[in-house]
């Protein structure tokens, strides 16, 4: 008998099934998929934290609906500029895509600020920055859960 | 003259609740589990802070 023994004789383990199927998805089934992610993605820019919450994620759900609705009371409460469509510079162009992130919050924080922005004090600069943060927040937490509907993310 | 529903807050006031309401929603979307989540949304506070103040010193030069 020799000595060594390849390893392959010396055990009768099963092997281990690759992490990715060998057999290809039906193409049906992907583009179900896709559409019901880009549902999910819509739901989610739309109201944030609704995709979370269709993907059954609630912590992550509240978390999202929470921090883009403080953001949007914060930044109308300090009297910031909620950026229009028709923009003079590319800054406010910039500063629309970002404020129309939050979906429907947009429109809150319009609601919200009755007297409209008063960027002549710093106070309603810092306003202006959280009300594009909570656009990009929301933008970010919808383009998590397309991410998660698709099966890339965790 | 303040508009009866406006609030203020200063600059500090302001970063720390940016700071904060950033990391709660980075940790929760990237992370999975307490533990790994509040020690993300610890470090990643801690983090917007020191990085906020060091910017801020460094343009203080320029302010004069």
């Amino acid at each position: 008998m020799p000595d060594e023994v390849p390893i392959a004789e010396t055990t009768n383990a099963v092997p281990v099934a690759p992490a990715v199927s060998v057999y290809p998805e039906p193409a049906q089934d992907r583009h179900r998929r896709d559409a019901l992610a880009l549902t999910i993605a819509a739901a989610a820019w739309f109201l944030p934290g609704l995709g979370h919450a269709l993907l059954k994620m609630w912590g992550r759900a509240l978390v999202c609906f929470s921090t883009v609705a403080l953001l949007v009371i914060l930044g109308a409460g300090m009297r910031g500029n909620i950026f229009s469509r028709n923009g003079e510079d590319a800054f406010a162009k910039l500063g629309y895509v970002a404020d129309l992130g939050a979906g429907s919050f947009y429109f809150v924080a319009k609601a919200l600020e009755p007297a409209g922005p008063d960027v002549s004090h710093a106070n309603g600069d810092y306003g202006t920055r959280l009300l594009a943060t909570a656009g990009v927040l929301n933008m970010l937490a919808a383009l998590h859960a397309y991410e998660v509907a698709r099966a890339r993310k965790a | 003259m303040m508009h009866p529903h406006e609030f203020r807050l200063s600059h500090f006031q302001a970063m720390m609740t940016f700071a904060l309401v950033i990391s709660i929603a980075f940790g929760f979307l990237s992370r999975r589990g307490a533990y790994k989540r509040a020690r993300y949304i610890l470090w990643s506070f801690i983090l917007f802070l020191l990085i906020g103040v060091g910017i801020g010193w460094a343009m203080y030069p320029f302010s004069h």
